[in-house]
């Protein structure tokens, strides 16, 4: 179509593999950093993955100045505005974010503070408010999931006034993004399960969403096709290192994808039954991925036929008809999900959860209206829509 | 030569069209709100008094309307009583034109990045649907389908007709009265 118009954006250096922590040294000495400070939360401090980049740094005579380990699952403006507050003291002169999407949006928080100046976060939230570069923030991730390690935005809850502030800025991204496999090896399996259909969720919305451009289907489709090749790899086996790597990428790669061609449907009921049922986010992207997909279908018949190739391989693709590829491809995503069920029990329905009631529903599709996500999703969702697609969610 | 003398006119011609669209939408808006249920019930969750614009960067066209309570809008014109709530900003008045000359549907508009959202997210998704309703009720079936992800299956061709005559009734008598004022 000739209205067809895109933007795509990523300015953020990847640095992957074996011993890619070590090159963090190196890369601040590149910023003219000396004084990094590390943000971080308990459980990552807890399973030893601070040692690595610790060491990593000291070996290349460069100090940790000071560690933040106290990030909580939802970051707050207090949280905020205290890690600022000691970076100031400790005179520190970057970030280093080490942990999932809390971590990583708090880094980018205080990141903001620390450059603008001020104690009022908040004072910040919303588009393009930010005019100028940031302090320079590394982040290296600890689920293969998020993809936080690539996107512009960052949300933080005001504890006061009860509202998730949201900040969006090409500034928010960091100056370079370390995926080492050693920072994945001890997912225990029912995350390791639920973050990457997270990843996989994020390249199959991108890759269907009203968005979608050649370049951000690029990534997508990669990513797709990393996931379903090693998933089931890393659960049988999880300190399989290669499979870790792959995993991680894939969740890097998706997330270029979607911070460009953003999500749809499955993010908004995501959203919303996180808030309400306090359910984990990948568990809510993997649960109502093949309801969604069901959902949109004639409306994505082609782009999800074409996914089939990346989620079975090239003789399923071409034994499939061309007709009856969609439905395959989604027939590929409920049997992951039952493997996945088989090996860490995550659920595949609202009823297996056991966190949430079918009275809630109601209260869930209403909210799920209200989430930006589903501006993109490609078919128009009432709220009848929603109510029926989280029935059939339900058992 | 020729080139140079026509293309300001043609400049000019988007800019009143652009102009004129928000005046009608504006209108609409308000109109739809007294008798369409539908959006009613996307507006009512809209705080009361929310100033909602729309606009062209950096300081082009506009349409304010307020929402009055019970999913009802009032239309402002181009200026506003308050700091305007939320605001939906096109980058230039070229995509403005592609939207509000219905070549590019709204939800595609905000998927191609043609605009940007100032406020509060989840009341520009159902500004959003409740553009989308309008849209489908003040224009001929055949176009609306392009400016709108879908048609809604529920709008019957009587309903529409006589929904349809009623805005249009409203739209004209505001128009009367804008000139009377
Ligand atoms: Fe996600």
């Amino acid at each position: 179509m000739s209205q067809k118009y895109y933007e795509f954006f990523c300015p953020v250096k990847v640095i992957a593999g074996k011993a890619a922590l070590e090159h963090i040294p190196y890369e601040l000495t590149g910023l003219a950093a000396k004084r990094p400070m590390i943000i971080t939360d308990k459980g990552v401090r807890a399973a030893g993955l601070l040692d690595p980049v610790i060491a990593a740094c000291e070996e290349s005579g460069l100090d940790i100045v000071s560690i933040y380990d106290d990030v909580p699952p939802d970051s707050s403006t207090s949280v905020v505005r205290d890690i600022a507050g000691i970076y100031r003291q400790e005179k520190c002169d970057a970030i280093i974010a080490v942990g999932g999407g809390s971590s990583i949006d708090t880094g980018k928080a205080v990141n903001i503070l620390v450059s603008e100046g001020g104690d009022d976060i908040a004072k910040y939230s919303g588009a393009g408010v930010l005019k100028h570069p940031l302090k320079p923030f590394f982040v290296v991730p600890t689920t293969a999931g998020t993809g936080s390690e690539v996107t512009a935005v960052a949300v933080i809850t005001d504890e006061k006034k009860g509202v998730k502030l949201a900040f969006t800025s090409s500034f928010l991204l960091p100056n370079a993004a370390i995926i080492d496999p050693r920072m994945t090896l001890t997912l225990p399996p029912h995350i390791t399960a639920a973050t990457a259909m997270d990843a996989m969720t994020h390249a199959t919305e991108a890759f269907t969403c009203m968005a979608k451009n050649p370049l951000s289907d690029a990534y997508a489709t990669a990513a797709v096709k990393k996931v379903s090749q090693s998933l089931l790899n890393v659960m049988d086996n999880p300190k399989d290192t290669d499979g870790r790597l792959e995993l991680a990428q894939a969740s890097t790669m998706a997330g270029i994808a979607f911070s460009n061609s953003m999500v749809g449907l499955v993010h908004s009921l995501g959203h919303a039954t996180g808030a309400i049922c306090h359910l984990p986010h990948g568990l809510c992207m993997s649960l109502y991925l093949p309801y969604v997909l069901e959902f949109n279908l004639e409306s994505i018949r082609e782009p999800l036929g074409e996914l089939l190739l990346h989620l079975e391989g090239p003789e399923v693709y071409s034994a499939t008809p061309a007709s009856r590829r969609a439905e395959a491809s989604i027939s590929a995503i409920r049997k992951l999900r039952d493997q996945l069920y088989k090996r860490c029990q995550l659920p595949r329905t609202l009823k297996e959860t056991g966190k949430v009631l079918e009275s809630q529903l109601d209260h869930i599709a209403e909210q799920a209206l209200d989430d930006g996500s589903i501006m993109f999703n490609p078919k128009e969702v009432t709220l009848e829509d929603a109510r029926e697609i989280l029935r059939r969610a339900w058992a | 030569m020729l080139r140079k003398r026509i293309q300001p006119m043609v400049l000019q011609a988007r800019r009143l069209y652009v102009d004129i669209m928000f005046q009608v939408m504006g209108r609409a808006l308000q109109a739809v709100s007294e008798v369409d249920e539908t959006v009613q019930n996307d507006a009512r969750a809209l705080p009361e008094g929310l100033l909602f614009e729309m606009m062209v960067m950096p300081d082009g066209p506009r349409l304010i309307v307020e929402h009055t309570g019970n999913g009802h809008f009032h239309y402002h014109g181009e200026s506003a009583p308050r700091p305007i709530d939320l605001s939906i900003q096109f980058k230039h008045i070229a995509h403005a034109f592609l939207v509000l000359s219905f070549q590019e549907k709204t939800a595609e508009a905000f998927a191609h990045d043609r605009m940007l959202v100032d406020g509060d997210l989840s009341y520009a998704v159902r500004m959003t649907r409740v553009l989308n309703r309008l849209e489908a009720f003040i224009l001929p079936k055949l176009i609306a389908e392009r400016a709108v992800k879908e048609y809604p299956a529920s709008l019957h061709l009587p309903e529409k007709l006589v929904s349809a005559a009623r805005i249009y009734l409203k739209v004209a008598t505001n128009f009367v009265e804008t000139v009377r004022a």
